[in-house]
């Protein structure tokens, strides 16, 4: 049978988020094609893992389970994962991997070892046909049902581009975190879970993690907040954060947020950082003081409704995405935004007098 | 030692010329730069060079103006360069491009250490590193923001969602350099001086800046370009543009540059009523 195979992605034991939202996206594919939806989860101690994947929409779980594969590395999981592929009597026709740092990391040496397309960081994904006409590549020239449709934005996010490779299974996609939706749990599901071998070599092994340096800390709560405010490097110091706290408070649920510049000067935790590899938010506001809008930074939070920014250098990144943006020193702008929020010159919508609605940009 | 240090010349995108009215790009009107992430991975380069006193060789694939990011390379310290210049190269996906700067490593020679620039800023993908690194066959290490060298071993710091990671990892290797890393030092006085030198003087120029085509470097051109390419773009869809929609203010007085903002917010609010 047809399969669309996942890759699971767990830290300590605790699935990523998404994980689930790959899961989410892999039904519907797998539906579409009448195909399975099997999954590959990889650690250690991490037997209570294929139930909660089951629950979000598995079909199949491959279980390796061993201590060499505790913390990601590059080629035991390779490993594992294309001997996986090569027990299977057809090849999974679609591969879906977060486009995470460890996604992006192992599926580009699965996609060169399988020699097969890999589309990065996608935003869509759907089935379809296909008919290539190019008379190019002769080869290639046909009518091709049942395609991935692998949709990414390129070209410095301006254009997005739908990307294709029906030539050969698997069809193989990294998908970018946050953007799509996991099933609403259902423990009632039924699924099967598979023990997969690990037979890893010396030269699998080679490399060895000394230390993570600041793991996940505390839980901010960013990801439920209506309005948030960040503060990045601009700020030039933890001070700044307090100003940041005092806009914030100058709305209902509300939160502080960061980039990681921010967080790696040691000012703020890593709780609050903002980007790929922080959270993915999407609130009503995020209003982002001193930042420059790196692509990293960008991937976390330009889903938000509206996007304020405050930066001194009018050519900064972050106001080419921005919905609003004021040129000046932040410490002068900020203390006169909170002086007039205070004062009630207040959209009504986001401050605490105010309901909340939902508020679009009018772009 | 060897260290390689893989670039990419790149559209410049902040410049208009180039861009045509659906998006994309006309590479022969952009103007063009190296790839913005690319100037990381040569600072890591020229840092093995300064530090282990390695030998440092660019290698870059792309038409016969990409020589102009070599210079660049050669000026900032980069001992010598190859430049695969094909046109059978044309519309390489990611695993054409790997497959295409694998063949060109190999013919570059033995090395310890190829240093890769995260991603471009045209493609975006960060897959041509790893898919390099399993054609080599070697280790890899992404995301890589600091490293030193300890007897055989590269010890790198690298960008993960659960903290930065310390790894050690034995050479040779493939490193993606992050772009949160040292920036690229000035271009040295020696540098600039001996591009002048290569500009003139042709002889030496091949010496120092090798041009190969699939022939020379033994690559099956019927993996690469077009026809060795698994995917293909289907389709492009425009969806906003680059700048020029943000409501920005502005050279005006902070009180009314803030009173307008929040102005203009309740403005939207009202028109979503
Ligand atoms: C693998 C990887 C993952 C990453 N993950 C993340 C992530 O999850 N989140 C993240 O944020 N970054 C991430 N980064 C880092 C990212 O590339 C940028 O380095 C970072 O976002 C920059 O932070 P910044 O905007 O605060 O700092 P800068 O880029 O230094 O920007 C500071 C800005 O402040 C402005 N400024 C300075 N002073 C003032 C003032 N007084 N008033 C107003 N404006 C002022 C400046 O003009 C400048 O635009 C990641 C990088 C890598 C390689």
């Amino acid at each position: 049978m047809k399969q669309v195979l996942i890759f699971a992605e767990q830290t300590a034991g605790e699935l990523r988020p998404v994980a689930l939202e790959l899961l989410g996206a892999g039904r519907q594919l797998a539906d579409k094609l009448g195909a399975s939806l099997s999954c590959v989860v990889m650690g250690t101690a991490i037997a209570h893992l294929p139930a909660a994947l089951i629950a979000a929409g598995a079909d199949l779980v491959y279980l390796a389970d061993n201590p060499a594969l505790e913390t990601y590395r590059t080629l035991p999981y390779r490993r594992v994962f294309i001997d996986l592929i090569a027990s299977m009597e057809e090849p999974p026709h679609i591969i879906l991997l977060g486009s995470t740092t460890t996604g992006r990391d192992l599926a580009p040496r699965i996609a060169a070892y399988l020699e097969t397309g890999l589309t990065a960081d996608c935003t869509e994904l759907d089935i379809g046909p296909y008919e290539h006409t190019s008379a190019q590549d002769p080869s290639k020239v046909g009518l091709y049902k049942n395609c991935l449709y692998a949709i990414r934005p390129s070209f410095g996010e301006s254009l997005k581009a739908r990307i294709l490779g029906p030539w050969k299974n698997p069809q193989m996609a990294t998908v970018r975190p946050g953007v799509m939706v996991a099933l609403p749990r259902d423990a009632t599901r039924q699924g099967t879970v598979q023990e997969i071998p690990v037979n890893l070599s010396t030269e699998d092994l080679g490399l060895v993690v000394l230390e993570t340096l600041r793991a996940v800390s505390e839980s901010v709560e960013l990801a439920k907040a209506d309005v948030i405010v960040s503060g990045g490097y601009g700020l030039g110091s933890t001070e700044g954060f307090v100003l940041m706290h005092e806009l914030a408070s100058c709305f209902e649920n509300s939160a502080v947020g960061s980039s990681r510049k921010a967080v790696d000067s040691g000012w703020i935790a890593h709780a609050h950082q903002v980007g790929q590899t922080g959270k993915t938010v999407r609130p009503k506001l995020y209003i982002a003081c001193g930042i420059s809008g790196a692509i990293q930074h960008r991937v976390g939070m330009d889903k938000s409704a509206t996007i304020i920014a405050i930066n001194r250098d009018a050519y900064a990144p972050i106001f080419k995405f921005a919905h609003f943006g004021i040129v000046g020193d932040l410490y002068q702008i900020i203390p006169e935004m909170i002086q007039q929020l205070k004062q009630g010159s207040v959209p009504s919508n986001f401050s605490k007098t105010g309901e909340t609605n939902v508020l679009t940009h009018t772009l | 030692m060897n260290s390689f240090v893989l670039i990419k010349q790149v559209p410049d995108q902040s410049a208009k010329a180039g861009v045509n009215a659906d998006g994309t790009i006309d590479r022969a009107k952009a103007k063009r730069m190296l790839n913005p992430f690319d100037c990381f991975a040569l600072e890591a380069a020229l840092q093995t060079k300064r530090l282990y006193g390695a030998t440092v060789t660019a290698i870059t694939m792309g038409p016969p103006p990409a020589i102009e990011i070599l210079y660049e390379a050669i000026a900032h310290g980069v001992d010598q360069a190859v430049h695969l210049c094909d046109r059978r190269l044309a519309a390489s996906d990611t695993l054409a491009t790997a497959y295409a700067l694998y063949n060109t490593v190999r013919y570059a020679g033995d090395f310890d250490l190829v240093f890769c620039g995260l991603q471009t800023t045209d493609g975006d993908t960060a897959q041509v590193g790893p898919q390099l690194a399993e054609r080599l066959q070697v280790p890899q290490v992404t995301y890589c923001e600091s490293f030193e060298i300890q007897g055989e071993k590269l010890i790198a710091r690298r960008v993960t969602e659960s903290g930065t990671q310390v790894v050690q990892c034995p050479l040779p290797a493939v490193v993606t350099v992050a772009n949160s890393a040292h920036r690229l030092a000035y271009r040295t006085l020696r540098g600039v001086q001996r591009v002048h030198q290569l500009q003139r003087d042709e002889v030496e120029r091949n010496q120092v800046i090798q041009t190969v085509s699939l022939d020379d470097i033994q690559a099956d051109p019927a993996r690469c370009g077009l026809k060795g390419s698994p995917t293909i773009v289907a389709a492009t869809e425009k969806v906003g543009e680059i700048g020029g929609k943000c409501v920005l203010f502005q050279g005006k007085p902070i009180e009314a540059m803030v009173s307008d903002l929040l102005a203009d917010i309740s403005l939207v609010e009202l028109v979503q009523r």
